[in-house]
């Protein structure tokens, strides 16, 4: 077994997680200038949908999925509507708060509900196959080309497609898109609707490698946090590139130098890309 | 638009309630109590009175499971101390009510909630699971004047001399010599170690690894893993197994470690694993998809509890499974077996609240514990406070759970 090689691939893989997760942040942000701390409990949120309807309609794994995208999609534009709507005159702090105040709200809300116990999430694709001589299962192979496949509809909604150009519109000008006659409330809703749904994705398919429990959002939050600096605030292309490249740091940096100080390296990278570009990798006009 | 907010809330309500009711969830009952809770006053007839007995330990956050089983050995024994009709110390009789605080696994949380308890509700007794907890307490205790239930296997709790400290679990050391002997004769002499990165696993670490190299192993890898902060344990996995170990030490909490274990054996490892004695085999077991030993072939750690086989276990076992809807841990089981000996040792000392004369009788409360109440075999608590437990320990040989005799 080739350790570089397997350590690429694990790299990718944790990467992917990563990406998937910082997009929904970054299109939030670059909507709204809203650091949306919630995100976190809606990644955790999206994981027991899909377990909730996994285990007690024994729905397919893809069909509950799907459904886990909707409902933590409306979860998210409901979010939107009773929280950060009416806040959207008050000054910035008070969004941050709210923010906040939602992640907790939701993961206690979570353990009320389900309880604060582990819970595996068991897939149909479990099994272990060897591709080019490196150990992979299928579900690791599914988050890989998965991952690519959402980034890929993502760009095509976002360039090809009327609405899709309205949020970029507005992410470029909020008030210029407001005077062409765009429809910010309804933007602004369809933003949290993806973002939720990208959340619901990333921990769908990120659950069966590791577990679902209450506190799983805090994994992935402060990691997505640092990778929307890292390629800067509401960048798109800087949220994927950003979540590959903490995603390789980790991996080849506990392989190569040590385990104990991957983070450092992690943040390391974060101050060094920072002091070249200090608006991140991609500053805004790269949305 | 009131009137549209008031209908989201309702049709958020309901789906909550919907919700509330999916999957089987057999912690329910013990979950989602926030910061505070105490648990309903017992009623007492007249004459009757109420010992307060306190509990400080994670009921919110990522270890609030682990909390939440401790805490229900603790109601179970308090529960049927109190249906029995309590207890008679010098001719008066007592209920006991139990009194919890959430201090989210954090020492100096823990040590604000003993002093509330103490002052607030006069505890003569305190319990907390975790030993940052208990060393927080004991700056404090002697002078307060409380008694500190510690379920720690941690030894420095009972090493630093503290007086009013009651260690619960047998200390994590006792455990290093039976697992490296079996380990290295099983499978061989390369050691990678991948524990927890708490202080508690850099305790065990500091303890095997130099113990292993002095029976003539070798340690080809030594780290840790942050089982709060990594999404995904391959990369880690993989290091440890580029040298090819025989033997992997890992531990933490039971259900990530299982998780652990699974991704290793995907990895084509083929080894034994010592696994900690935070984690429990059973538990691990569960999360597996075939719900059996096979994955952890030639795993060796601490005898389950529902494979025990002590004199009151079975009983204790079939009333916990029909409270909780779950099998019981250690954590139940010795913080249940423990209220009753301090139950018992309150009546030989004639006293309720003097912490004192409480601990100097400690002894005559485990030689009084009925034989039918001893879901683990205590014999004696030793001059630092640490109750001297029978360990027993499990390896799992083709599939099976098989106990292994730990000579003395």
């Amino acid at each position: 077994m080739d350790i570089l090689s397997q350590q690429l691939f694990n790299g990718l893989t944790i990467g992917s997680v990563y990406s998937l997760v910082a997009l929904g942040l970054t299109l939030v942000y670059g909507i709204l200038h809203i650091p949306n701390f919630a995100h976190g409990a809606m990644y955790m949120l999206g994981a027991y949908v899909t377990l909730t309807m996994m285990l007690l309609w024994g729905i397919h794994y893809w069909l509950a999925m799907a459904v886990s995208v909707l409902v933590v999609g409306l979860l998210s534009v409901l979010m939107e509507r009773l929280v950060f709507h009416p806040l959207r005159n008050a000054p910035p702090i008070h969004d941050k708060i709210a923010a906040i105040g939602i992640l907790l709200f939701l993961e206690a809300l979570a353990q009320l509900i389900w309880g604060a116990d582990y819970r595996s999430m068991g897939t149909p694709y479990g099994e272990v196959i060897n591709l080019f001589g490196l150990t992979v299962t299928m579900q690791r192979v599914l988050i890989n080309v998965g991952a690519v496949v959402v980034m890929l509809l993502l760009y095509l909604f976002l360039k090809k497609t009327m609405v899709g150009s309205t949020i970029i519109a507005m992410a470029q000008n909020r008030e210029g898109a407001h005077l062409v006659g765009i429809n910010t409330n309804k933007v602004a809703m369809l933003t949290f609707l993806i973002s939720g749904g990208l959340a619901a994705i990333a921990a769908s398919l990120a659950a069966p490698i590791n577990l679902v429990f209450p506190g799983m959002g805090h994994l992935v939050i402060l990691k997505a946090f640092v990778i929307i600096i890292l390629g800067g605030m509401g960048s798109i292309p800087g949220a994927i590139l950003g979540g590959y490249i903490l995603g390789f740091s980790e991996s080849l940096g506990a392989t190569y130098l040590s385990n104990d100080y991957k983070d450092i390296i992690a943040f390391l990278l974060l101050v060094i890309i920072l002091s070249f570009r200090p608006k991140g990798l991609f500053a805004r006009e790269g949305f | 638009m009131n009137k549209f907010r008031v209908i989201v809330f309702l049709s958020v309500l309901s789906i909550v309630f919907v919700l509330a009711g999916c999957i089987e969830n057999p912690s329910d009952e013990a979950s989602g109590e926030g910061t505070e809770k105490e648990t309903e006053t017992p009623s007492t007839e007249g004459g009757e009175k109420l010992v307060n007995i306190g509990f400080s330990g994670p009921l919110s956050g990522p270890a609030a499971y682990y909390g939440e089983r401790s805490f229900s050995g603790l109601e179970m024994a308090a529960e049927e101390i109190n249906k029995n009709g309590g207890f008679e110390v010098d001719g008066q009789t007592y209920k006991i009510n139990l009194v919890s605080l959430d201090d989210k696994y954090l020492p100096n949380e823990a040590a604000a909630n003993a002093k509330r308890l103490v002052q607030e509700h006069q505890t003569p007794i305190v319990y907390t699971p975790h030993s940052g907890g208990v060393k927080a307490m004991q700056v404090f205790n002697e002078q307060e004047k409380f008694l500190i239930g510690a379920y720690t296997s941690e030894p420095d709790v009972t090493e630093a001399g503290n007086s009013l400290t009651v260690r619960i679990p047998p200390r994590y050391d006792n455990y290093i010599e039976p697992f490296t002997n079996y380990t290295m004769e099983r499978f061989g002499k390369k050691l990678a170690a991948l524990p927890t990165s708490t202080q508690y696993g850099k305790d065990w670490s500091e303890t095997l690894l130099p113990y292993w190299k002095e029976q003539g192993g070798e340690v080809i890898y030594d780290s840790s893993i942050d089982f709060s902060k990594e999404t995904d344990f391959f990369t880690l996995v993989t290091n440890a197994l580029k040298e090819d170990p025989d033997v992997l030490f890992i531990g933490g909490p039971s259900e990530p470690t299982a998780k652990l274990v699974k991704q290793a054996r995907e990895l084509g490892f083929e080894g034994g694993f010592i696994i900690m004695d935070q984690a429990k085999l059973d538990e691990m077991k569960k999360v597996t998809k075939a719900d059996s030993y096979e994955l952890f072939e030639g795993s060796i750690g601490v005898m389950p509890l529902v494979n025990a086989d002590y004199p009151g276990t079975p009983q204790f076992v079939e009333n916990y499974q029909e409270k909780y809807e779950n099998d019981p841990g250690s954590e139940a089981g010795f913080h249940y077996i423990s209220l009753y000996v301090f139950v018992e040792a309150m009546k030989a000392a004639g006293t309720v609240d003097d912490s004192e004369a409480i601990r100097a009788h400690i002894q005559d409360g485990l030689d009084q514990l009925p034989k039918e109440k001893q879901v683990y075999v205590i014999d004696e608590v030793g001059k630092d406070g640490g109750f001297k437990a029978d360990r027993s320990v499990a390896a799992i040989e083709e599939g099976e759970i098989v106990p292994i005799k730990v000579g003395e």
